[in-house]
Formats: structure tokens, C-alpha cells, sequence
């Protein structure tokens, strides 16, 4: 039956190249777009850490995003 | 209402979604493969290589799908110089291509067995294939040139000219003899795709929805972060 199923009737190799091809693309376009936003954010949170305290400070006061940011990394001291 | 669009309220917005997709995408994933895979009945003519419907046709609607809002931002922002709206557009431009480039592979595996070639230049095969290009100027512009005023000038105009393609690509099937089937789906008028065939296509067509949503949103996220860090210092 499981072999029935793989071999869709003579069909499998192009059904499952199609669906592979397609579910491999996808996974790595997403992986890349994760890896893309997690050097951002790291780069943004670099940037906020080299501000003196008062620039830190009025940065954060003045953004929201930027708390956001550093609320969900938890990085920033 | 103008409050409700601060880059604040958007950022954690942009970040419910992707929650929420996290959430529910694996279980729309397992449901469109097992009604794809398993559940939709063989065609009586093409065998189970019908299956790759399931991604070809979803991959192809969206490929056309981002170019059209991609074309209708770009006129928009050329006329009312909004500058979301160029961000929106280099979010979307990556994963229309994907589409694109996903819905000619799949494509050439499904003509292999059925029309017995992996490729032909006709009208409906060649049209997706100028589609693709054009996405390829399109991201181009980005990469390549360096000023914001000229890489919404040059996109935006490659996005007017590349729109000329999409009535070709749509009609194509019409206009000329092609190797191609016409369409079986059709928002005005009676479709010819079976219900037990109709539902399977529609789960998968929500997963690639969703998937797009995903990207776009991480994407736009990105650039969100990108301009933040830029003026960091004057904020």
C-alpha cells in the first residue's frame, strides 16, 4: 500500500521531484528571511548598546519599535 | 485612524500575525497534503499527475498576484509618493519571484508525463517565463543601484512595463494555440474542476497564502528594523 502510495501510479517521481522541490525552496527562502531579520535585530540592538545612556535613554523614549525590539530580545541592559 | 498606523502599533501588529501563523500554519500544511496527496481522486485522463496541480497552480496565482499589487503600489506610489509603499513592493518582490520560478518548475515536471516535453516556447509557457524576468529587473533594481528617489523611479517603471505581460499571460491560453489547457477555474461564469478536486486546490492555495503572509510580514519587519537603526541617533 505504502508503495502504491510513493509510486502514484507510475506518476511518483514527478509528483514527489514537484513537492520536494517546491517544499525545499520554501523552507529555505523562510530560513533565510529568519536569519535576515535575527542579524537585524542583533545589529539594531549592537547600535542601541555603543549609544551613551542619555542617547540610549532618549532612543527608547522616543520608539516604541525600539522598546518593542529590545523587549523581545532581552538583550539590552 | 492615523494613530492606529504608527510604525509602533504596526510593528507589534507585524508581530501578532507572524505569531499567528506560526500557530496555525503546520495543521493547514498536514490538511492541504492529505486532501492533495491522498484524499483528491486521480484525473481520468492524466492519471494521479494531476496531484502537481496542487502546488503549480497556487505557485502560478501568486507569481500573477504579487506583480499586480507590485504594478498597482508602484503607480500609486509614483502618484502619491508614499513611501510605505516602496517597502511594501521590495517585500513582495522576492516571493513573487519564488512563485514564479516554483510555478515554471512544477509546470515542466507536469508536461514531462502529460504533454510528453519538459518545455515549449508557447504563448502561456513563454509569458511566465518573461514574467519571471521582469521580477528579476524588478530585484535588480534594488540591489544594484544605490539611491532611493531612482530605484522607485526605475522599479516602478520596470513594474508598468512588466503589467503589459499579465493579460498576455492570463488570455494567452485564448489567443493562441498553445499546449496549455484553458482555464477550469473562473471567477465570472461556470468552472469546469470537479468539487472533490475544487477543495483540495483551495486548502493548498490557503497554505501558499499563508506562507506568502509569513514572508511578506518577516520581511517587512526587516525593513522596519533597517530604518530604525538608520536613525536611531535622530529619534
Amino acid at each position: 500500500m505504502i508503495t502504491d502510495f510513493i509510486a502514484m501510479n507510475g506518476y511518483g517521481l514527478y509528483i514527489w521531484l514537484s513537492f520536494g522541490i517546491v517544499f525545499i525552496s520554501c523552507a529555505a527562502v523562510y530560513l533565510k528571511a529568519k536569519k535576515t531579520l535575527k542579524k537585524y535585530e542583533n545589529d539594531f540592538l549592537d547600535e542601541l548598546q555603543n549609544l551613551s545612556v542619555a542617547e540610549k535613554n532618549k532612543a527608547l523614549e522616543n520608539s516604541e519599535v525600539a522598546q518593542q525590539i529590545v523587549a523581545a530580545n532581552s538583550k539590552i541592559n | 485612524m492615523f494613530k492606529f498606523f504608527s510604525s509602533s502599533n504596526v510593528y507589534s501588529l507585524i508581530q501578532n500575525l507572524i505569531n499567528f501563523i506560526n500557530s496555525i500554519f503546520f495543521l493547514i500544511l498536514i490538511i492541504g497534503l492529505t486532501f492533495a496527496l491522498v484524499l483528491s481522486p486521480p484525473d481520468y485522463i492524466q492519471g494521479d499527475s494531476v496531484r502537481i496541480m496542487y502546488v503549480h497552480v497556487p505557485a502560478a496565482w501568486l507569481g500573477l498576484a504579487c506583480f499586480s499589487f507590485i504594478t498597482l503600489l508602484s503607480i500609486l506610489n509614483f502618484i502619491f509618493k508614499i513611501k510605505n509603499f516602496y517597502f511594501i513592493n521590495k517585500s513582495i518582490a522576492p516571493i513573487g519571484l519564488l512563485f514564479t520560478c516554483l510555478a515554471i518548475i512544477t509546470g515542466s515536471l507536469w508536461g514531462q508525463p502529460t504533454w510528453g516535453t519538459w518545455w515549449a516556447w508557447d504563448a502561456r509557457l513563454t509569458s511566465m517565463f518573461v514574467l519571471m524576468l521582469f521580477y528579476m529587473f524588478y530585484i535588480l533594481a534594488f540591489k544594484l543601484l544605490n539611491k532611493e528617489e531612482l530605484i522607485v523611479k526605475v522599479s516602478s517603471i520596470i513594474a508598468i512595463i512588466g503589467s503589459i505581460n499579465l493579460p498576455i499571460i492570463k488570455y494567452s491560453v485564448e489567443w493562441w494555440t498553445t499546449l496549455h489547457q484553458p482555464a477550469s477555474i473562473k471567477i465570472v461564469g461556470s468552472s469546469s474542476i470537479h468539487s472533490a478536486m475544487l477543495l483540495p486546490l483551495l486548502a493548498m492555495l490557503l497554505v501558499f497564502l499563508l506562507y506568502a503572509a509569513l514572508i511578506f510580514l518577516m520581511k517587512y519587519k526587516t525593513e522596519i528594523i533597517r530604518i530604525k537603526k538608520k536613525n536611531i541617533k535622530r529619534t
